[in-house]
């Protein structure tokens, strides 16, 4: 081990008294059972993610999806590279008919425990995850599923409420479609961590080994693993959880972790950018970060005294016009987010710039006289008063810094006079849907890899916004690329829906959030898993 | 905190005239109304947190509020029964707790005792270091302070206790990491121990959760001496608060000893002052300083939350912040009834032993 | 009784001005414990001025980014137009620093002055009606005591402030658990004194002339417990500060925008440390150093000065015994000092534990 092998050298310098025994010593605990292998040796990773749970009924963040990732199976994923899925524990996966799914299992799947993975699992994982319906558990995200059919040992139906839906095969591959194995859960409540970890029900490229919860995780590859990605390339992995960020990055930097990946501060990942010891690498990010509108709240919206939708549309298009997205990505970020022009962050199908031709100088610089044009064209007076809302402990760190840049390129235009406030969390969460906020931050981490999940839950009828836009196009739009089956007509119509809100700003999108993994500079693969399916998979890694 | 006037007890002469029971009461008496008084003291934190955390929120929006609508967070609010009234469920709450369940965590799903044994004995251990550090360190310094009163050592050690006290434990925390992690590289920037030795830790059987113990068990030099290690920072980090505290606290005792006529009889006999410093006035001083040890209890759980912080010390003050974050009632409401119970616990310990050493105090 | 003679002992010759709180004890103290106090009293004075004169002293607003040349930039080294670099945010360091004074005396003279009406007034009412009332209030009060301040602080704030991080959500936040815990200490040497007074013959002879009992407690309750006060006073400032400071570090501090905040800044500056920019995160812990050392320093030392053993003697002798008999006489005037009288009558060799009389006969 590292890290045991360097404690060994600290002992040595500690305990000068005996130092040539500890030192006789640290090299029989550097030589002992968790000794570093030249090639393929265990690798530590470092993270601040927190899981909630492993069972996939009871968690619905990213941190536990990740741990799920490594271990469950799927009955469809992306390779690596690629945010595209395909079967992964299943020979084929189609439409049977347009409420019917078929997906048919390889033969002779295992869990790690022995037990037979057959289509009866896969039923059992789904009707779980409906028949638990936890509060904090992914099971809304199967809105559409009607009922699971396990036809005979490696055929499953899944019958939908809507027809073709092309979202279905994204869900399989989503928090919601982890299998598991029917022996070894409940079938009605959520089961323990350590029930799980002791059943080893695992079938994903590892298996868990040693799990001391929110501290340190220990994989070990599984052999029985069929699945798209290959066997892994790393037979021990250990996780170690922080808290702090700044302390995953001493890890890092001081070589007692291989990989830190999430997250680390901006200010750290540009130190060590510098740094030859470890290795930065980037891949694309699905996180976002955006203004919302409350239709109704904001300058001149349906409720205020001075309502007026043209002007309305005039104060977001300012907005739109005065912010400096390169400022916010280079001063706040550090290059971690690289400013988004659209609603569909770049690398997935479909994304544009919808925004960037629109609004401020047509080259995503901001256009401070173009917004003061069009404000006095439509009879706004300035500056606009506007209250804006953030949020400084869910989305990171640099919030409250990109907020208070924010502020002063809005009111330094001379066109705003923002005020600007920040809310623990919980009560934001209830104000901002309450119409409390005329405009506030939020941000959003896909729940699987499709442009749809950028748009149908921010501009559908009945999203979660809360903020009034309503467009009785831009819904149909949306219901209908969700049943295009044409991959080209679909990619045109996502684009058409973002030129659609683009022309109304609903939103405002501001950034996207790059994925960062360091690493020692003797591990491998980190970029091939840094990719658009925003799932790191530690079987990509390898050491030396 | 430095607490004030901690001075060894004594029947006061002012007692209120109220008074009825007879002076000569008995000790067993004495215990008895002390101890009947930590079951109020519990119910009052226990209740107080209750009312609090039900103000601030719930686990459900803590959770999904950036992913679902009003409507679907409502519903499941309404599921899990956090809308009904409040008395309601503080009755049953109460009752949960009388019949000492404690139920499993709502954000984790785990149980409850479980959080409380994990992360209790990580904060134990922590606290026990530090209050050994506050000994090794207040208790001499104080004697110093005393013998050399009003001379530099003394103003040098008082500007020292004060420092202690004023620095926050985070940013003293954050300018240790970097002079012995970061710049001489002699000890680990955080954690409790290192992975090898963690896994190791992982296969015994029967851990304890207290890594002394389990480093001990799995027969590794090794694995004991990098516990050790890791424990020295955070360790120094919370104990040197609380050396401040003791260092004037024991100085204040010793110089008020040293007045009396007890230790003048001693000085008359010529006995030399170092000694009596050492024998004669440290050991009545000693009464008021195991007093303030059982309030000392609640300082060190609360500067506990930034030590563990600052030191990825993964324990109850740690998990507690996570905790109120994810408005997670059932397991905030658990850890703080085990801080009650061991503060009133920890106050009950120290009147016994008060008691014991000096004989006045009991009735 | 004491504090009848301390009013008909009036020294008439000593000018108006000696006689006034602080000048008087600076005058009253001597070689070592002068030093301290009067560092002390500089380091305050340094920083209330600053507070006052911050829009004059900082060279740019608390939540300036920019200036006619554009954005500052982030983490500029000191030096140029920023004598002490900008942070991570792109703000002044040297700015933020001076304008942080103001929060920061906010959050202490809100805290001690709720801390100071509600903790003298359930003390007052304790003591003097007695019975049920001053029992269940001893309890809730010892109760109250072992809750540590900082997670009070981080419900309280969710529940006074909605969550809002603004300014005076974050100071009432901070400044209110402050008051929480301090008021049971408060609470303790009012009580106290007023169980102490209530039996005294002149207040029962006032009582017969007709002059409102009440008013006569407080009087005189106020006056004996200025002995302690400054310093439960100055730690309830200094703590008060490390709450903000506290608060702001776990993230709930204030936000960057609505006012400047050492804690939050330390916080925020925590990472760069690691990255070799110091001065982001100095200048703030510092800061927060610099005071508490100052105000605690004036309260240690009016503490000593106010009891006689600990007070340094004019002349030092060799026989520490006597100090208590001569360091009266030697303080001078008798009167208006804490001390003074009264601290010779009420300072038998042995004390109280706490000044408190328990209703429950413990301690």
């Amino acid at each position: 081990m590292t890290s045991a092998f360097t404690n060994g050298k600290r002992a040595l310098v500690a305990t000068t008294g005996i130092a040539l025994a500890a030192l006789v010593l640290s090299g029989c605990a550097a030589g002992g059972g968790t000794n570093t292998d030249s090639s393929g040796g265990p690798i530590t990773i470092g993270t601040t993610d927190k899981v909630t749970a492993l069972d996939p009924a009871g968690s619905y963040d990213a941190a536990s999806f990740a741990v799920q990732t490594q271990v469950f199976p799927f009955l469809l994923n992306s390779k690596f590279g690629t945010a595209d899925v395909e079967p992964d524990i299943a020979v084929s996966a189609e439409f049977t008919a347009p409420t019917e799914y078929t997906v048919v299992l390889k033969p002779d799947l295992k869990w790690a425990n022995g037990n037979d993975l057959t289509s009866s699992d896969v039923k059992f994982s789904f009707d779980r995850q409906l028949a638990i319906a936890d509060d904090l558990g992914p099971s809304s995200l199967l809105y559409n599923l009607e009922s699971t059919e396990a036809v005979d040992d490696t055929t499953v139906v899944f019958t939908l409420k809507a027809g073709n839906d092309q979202i279905f095969p994204q869900i399989l591959s989503s928090p919601a479609g982890v299998l598991v194995d029917e022996d070894s859960f409940s079938a009605t409540e959520i089961t323990s961590d350590d029930d799980i970890v002791a059943a080893e029900a695992f079938a994903g490229q590892y298996v868990l080994t040693s799990y001391d919860f929110n501290n340190l995780l220990a994989y070990k590859a599984y052999d029985g693993y069929q699945g798209l990605l290959g066997a892994a390339k790393t037979d021990v992995i250990n996780v170690k959880y922080f808290t702090d960020a700044s302390n995953l990055k001493l890890e890092v930097q001081e070589g007692g972790i291989d990989v830190a990946y999430r997250s680390l501060s901006a200010t750290d990942i540009d130190d060590l950018r510098g740094n030859d010891a470890v290795k930065v690498v980037d891949g694309p990010g699905g996180e976002i970060r955006y203004i919302t509108f409350n239709f109704n709240t904001q300058p001149y919206g349906a409720t205020t005294a001075d309502a007026d939708p043209a002007k309305a549309l005039a104060v977001r298009a300012a907005v739109a016009d005065v912010v400096d997205r390169e400022e916010l990505a280079d001063q706040v970020y550090k290059g971690t987010y690289t400013p988004l022009y659209s609603y569909v962050p770049a690398g997935l199908t479909g994304a544009n710039e919808s925004l960037k031709g629109l609004y401020g100088d047509g080259n995503g610089a901001p256009d401070i006289e173009k917004a003061a044009a069009d404000l006095a064209a439509a009879g706004v007076p300035t500056p606009i008063a506007l209250n804006l809302q953030y949020n400084a402990d869910h989305y990171g760190p640099g919030s409250s810094d990109e907020y208070a840049l924010i502020k002063s390129q809005l009111d330094a235009s001379g066109l705003f006079d923002v005020s600007l406030q920040s809310t623990e969390w919980v009560q934001y969460s209830k104000d901002r849907v309450a119409d409390v906020y005329p405009a506030y931050q939020l941000g959003w981490f896909p729940d699987y890899s499709d442009a749809d999940n950028y748009l149908a839950p921010f501009f559908a009828e009945g999203n979660f916004l809360k903020n009034h836009f309503d467009d009785a196009e831009v819904t149909a739009l949306i219901q209908k690329q969700a049943v295009t089956n044409d991959a080209e007509e679909r990619t045109a119509l996502i684009e058409e829906i973002q030129d659609k809100v683009a022309a109304q700003l609903s939103t405002v999108p501001l950034l996207q959030g790059a994925q960062v993994a360091i690493t020692g500079t003797d591990i491998t693969g980190t970029a091939d898993t840094l990719d658009a399916s925003f799932k790191f998979r530690y079987g990509a890694l390898a050491k030396g | 905190m430095t607490t004030v006037a901690m001075k060894p007890p004594v029947p006061a002469a002012g007692r209120s005239p109220k008074k009825k029971t007879s002076p000569g009461g008995g000790i067993s008496r004495y215990l008895l109304i002390r101890f009947l008084l930590i079951f109020p003291t519990i119910f009052i934190l226990v209740s107080m947190v209750f009312w609090l955390m039900r103000t601030t929120g719930d686990p459900i929006t803590a959770a999904l509020g950036g992913k679902l609508g009003p409507d679907q967070l409502a519903e499941l609010i309404s599921n899990a029964g956090y809308d009904r009234p409040i008395f309601i469920q503080y009755v049953e709450y109460l009752g949960q707790v009388f019949t000492g369940n404690f139920g499993t965590t709502i954000s984790t799903n785990r149980p409850v005792s479980e959080v409380l044994f994990t992360y209790g004995s990580a904060t134990a251990e922590l606290v026990f270091y530090s209050l050994i550090v506050a000994f090794i360190v207040g208790i001499p310094l104080g004697m110093i302070a005393a013998y050399w009163r009003d001379k530099a050592p003394d103003a040098f050690l008082r500007v020292f206790a004060i420092l202690c006290y004023a620095t926050p434990v985070f940013f003293a925390g954050l300018l240790l990491k970097l002079v012995f992690a970061v710049w001489f590289k002699i000890l680990p920037p955080s954690g409790r121990a290192s992975i090898g030795s963690e896994l190791q830790m992982q296969l015994l059987p029967d851990k304890t959760g207290i890594y002394f113990i389990d480093a001990i068990k799995t027969g590794d030099p090794m694995v004991l001496s990098d516990v050790l290690m890791h424990a020295v920072l955070p360790a120094l980090a919370l104990g040197l608060l609380t050396a401040g505290v003791f260092l004037r606290l024991v100085r204040t005792n010793v110089i008020g000893t040293l007045g009396t006529d007890y230790v003048n009889a001693a000085r008359s006999r010529g006995v030399n002052e170092f000694r009596l410093v050492r024998t004669h006035a440290y050991r009545p001083a000693l009464i008021p300083i195991i007093t303030v040890i059982g309030l000392q209890v609640a300082l060190l759980l609360g500067g506990a939350v930034l030590t563990e912080t600052t030191f990825e010390w993964k324990g109850l003050g740690f998990v507690l912040i996570e905790f109120i974050k994810a408005r997670d009632f059932v397991a905030v409401q658990g850890i703080v009834a085990l801080l009650a119970v061991i503060v009133a616990l920890s106050n009950f310990i120290v009147d016994i032993i008060a008691a014991l050493i000096d004989p006045r105090v009991r009735y | 009784m004491a504090t009848l003679t301390s009013d008909t002992t009036h020294s008439p010759k000593a000018p108006l001005w000696t006689r006034l709180p602080i000048v008087h004890q600076v005058r009253q103290s001597v070689g070592l414990q002068r030093g301290m106090l009067v560092a002390g009293l500089i380091i305050t004075g340094i920083f209330i001025l600053t507070a006052i004169f911050a829009p004059l002293l900082a060279p740019y607003g608390f939540s300036q980014l920019r200036d006619e040349n554009g954005t500052f930039g982030a983490q500029l080294e000191p030096g140029g137009n920023h004598l002490l670099g900008t942070t991570v945010g792109g703000y002044d360091v040297l700015s933020r620093v001076i304008w942080g004074s103001q929060t920061a005396i906010a959050v202490m003279v809100v805290a001690v002055v709720l801390s100071i009406f509600a903790g003298v007034a359930l003390g007052l009412v304790s003591g003097y009606f007695g019975g049920w009332l001053d029992r269940v209030l001893v309890v809730v009060c010892d109760a109250v005591y072992a809750f540590p301040a900082l997670l009070l602080a981080i419900v309280m704030g969710i529940v006074i402030s909605g969550g809002r991080s603004d300014l005076i959500g974050g100071i009432l936040a901070a400044a209110i658990s402050i008051t929480v815990v301090f008021i049971p200490q408060y609470f303790r040497v009012i009580r106290a004194e007023t169980v102490r007074i209530k039996a005294e013959a002149y207040v029962e002879s006032a009582r017969v002339l007709g002059a409102s009992s009440g008013r006569i407690m407080f009087r005189h309750v106020l006056r004996n417990a200025t002995r302690t006060l400054p310093l439960i006073f100055t730690l309830n400032a200094s703590e008060a500060l490390l709450t903000l400071a506290g608060l702001g570090f776990i993230g709930f501090g204030i936000e960057p925008s609505s006012a400047a905040e050492w804690g939050y800044d330390l916080n925020k500056s925590l990472s760069d440390v690691t990255s070799g920019i110091w001065w982001s995160s100095l200048f703030p812990g510092l800061a927060i150093v610099l005071v508490v050392l100052g105000i605690t320093l004036v309260g240690e030392s009016l503490n000593d000065l106010a009891d006689p053993r600990l007070r340094s003697r004019r002349a030092p002798g060799k026989n520490a015994g006597v100090v208590a008999a001569t360091s009266v006489v030697a303080g001078g005037t008798l009167t208006a000092g804490p001390g003074g009288v009264d601290g010779l009558e009420t300072s038998p060799p042995l004390p109280d534990v706490h000044p408190n009389d328990d209703p429950f006969e413990a301690k």
